[in-house]
């Protein structure tokens, strides 16, 4: 039995270690011993809706509380969410609309009824040898209305379809972890409040420069938020607010375990609900 | 409450101290009248809303208990639609003529999946009034150009004629232009998708 689990240990081990990024050599001798010295726990999943031919993705599961990166686990995450094909004119349709519907247009010109003045017809009909006018404002006159211009207020507000915008998450979702720029931590625990700290860990893991942390509660822990509180490229977001914008804006996406269970759950969900979704109506309550 | 009690004052006034049960639909939402909640002055102004008094004691017509998970609570959920469909049973035959999808098809290089209502994802497109048929295979996982060429040959074989496809390797379907949904879902079904 526990021969069987150190070659299996060996065999992830093999199969996942050059997928790891690590600074320097050093640091690589000091993970691998880590790995096959501390123990850490395999998480085998049970779907509820199990991927029926790509095979689930492993991701190590990290920490925050040191400086230096150590492995606490190994996770796997479902192929349909994190591994499906990015399509990126379904992650672009979605940036669209996320700027589009919350855009506003002010810009605003004054009609022909609006400019001040150009009651009066300017000079007869007939008998000046002139073209004939009815107003000074109409918008053939310099200083005159403008047709057709735009005017303030206008909203740019649709809605996605919600089958675009699962495709838009999960695309994502997979090419930031192909990109290894998806990174899968335990907690958002810090020892400290210092953002220093942050940046230093940040700096340290290679993580981009802007990292966003997503974690399934609305409240994250004191020391963190105080940490992010001056950082304005490292933001805290829970998982209903995950969005495709934010998560092309930010280079890495650090998910907490839970988070990227209940991403994964709700996006399964939605996947194989039988429920059907009608189009959205400005009208509907 | 208060705002229908005074709408509904004028009325009130005919039931109160009789003693016949005021029926579900009564007008007082379900407050019990009684004669001790309202006074009425011989000298009312019925029009002068303003002078109507407030509502003093409701009392709940009828006593009830909130039971969390009763027994019976399981006949309900009888009736609720399904949030999904449910998981394949296995059985040796079903009686619509469905067939499940094989096991033995995952050690293929290529795999269609099936959809969450468990069917098998070929749908026949029909565009330009009628003039253009295609028959779009989707879900395809693993190899999709050795699936292409795998369904070009057997259709070629099958229909003697050339089919032209087009595969879209990262929307994860083939077209093939012309209708041959029946025959490609029985080629899907024999190879076990």
């Amino acid at each position: 039995m526990s021969s069987a689990l150190i070659n299996a240990i060996k065999r992830l081990n093999i199969s996942v270690l050059p997928q790891i990024r690590f600074c320097s050599s050093t640091a690589n001798q000091s993970s691998a011993i880590n790995v096959i010295n501390n123990e850490f726990s395999v998480t085998k999943k049970e779907w509820k809706f199990p991927p029926s031919y790509t095979k689930p993705r492993e991701v190590w599961i990290e920490n925050l509380d040191t400086i230096e990166e150590k492995k606490v686990g190994l996770f796997e995450l479902h192929p349909l969410v994190y591994a499906a094909a990015p399509r990126i004119d379904i992650i672009h349709k979605n940036v669209t609309w996320q700027k589009k519907y919350r855009w506003v247009s002010w810009a605003h010109t004054k009609t022909r009824a609006e400019v001040r003045g150009g009651g009066k017809k300017p000079w007869p009909q007939k008998g000046l040898g002139r073209a004939r006018h009815g107003s000074i404002r109409s918008p053939l006159w310099r200083g005159g209305g403008v047709a057709h211009g735009p005017r303030s207020g206008k909203t740019h507000f649709y809605m996605l379809d919600i089958y675009s915008r699962l495709h838009g998450l999960t695309s994502t979702l997979s090419a930031k972890f192909a990109q290894d720029d998806l990174h899968v931590v335990r907690d958002l625990e810090l020892p400290t409040d210092e953002s220093e700290y942050l940046i230093e860990l940040i700096e340290k893991r290679n993580w981009g420069p802007s990292v966003l942390l997503v974690d399934d509660t609305d409240y994250a822990p004191r020391n963190i938020t105080v940490a992010t509180d001056s950082l304005q490229y490292v933001n805290i977001m829970p998982v209903y607010g995950l969005n495709v914008y934010s998560m092309l804006k930010h280079d890495t996406l650090i998910l907490t375990q839970a988070a990227a269970e209940k991403i994964e759950e709700r996006i399964l969900h939605h996947l194989n609900s039988t429920k059907v979704v009608s189009k959205f109506k400005l009208s509907q309550v | 409450m208060a705002t229908v009690w005074r709408s509904q004052y004028a009325f009130a006034r005919f039931f109160v101290g009789k003693t016949v049960r005021i029926l579900n639909n009564a007008s007082d939402l379900g407050a019990r009248l009684k004669p001790e909640s309202i006074s009425i002055p011989l000298s009312r102004k019925y029009s002068n809303y303003a002078a109507s008094p407030f509502v003093s004691k409701i009392q709940e017509q009828y006593e009830f208990e909130i039971v969390k998970n009763p027994p019976e609570w399981g006949y309900v959920e009888r009736f609720l639609p399904l949030e999904t469909v449910p998981q394949i049973k296995p059985k040796e035959s079903y009686p619509s003529g469905w067939i499940a999808p094989k096991e033995e098809a995952k050690n293929l290089p290529y795999y269609i999946a099936r959809n969450k209502n468990h069917q098998i994802p070929i749908y026949l497109e029909i565009g330009y009034r009628g003039q253009r048929k295609i028959t779009k295979i989707k879900r395809i996982e693993g190899d999709i150009w050795l699936m292409n060429d795998l369904i070009k040959k057997y259709l070629k074989n099958k229909c003697n004629r050339y089919v032209e496809t087009r595969v879209h390797e990262m929307g994860k379907f083939i077209d093939v232009k012309g209708d041959y949904v029946n025959i490609l879902i029985d080629w899907a079904h024999a190879q076990g998708f």
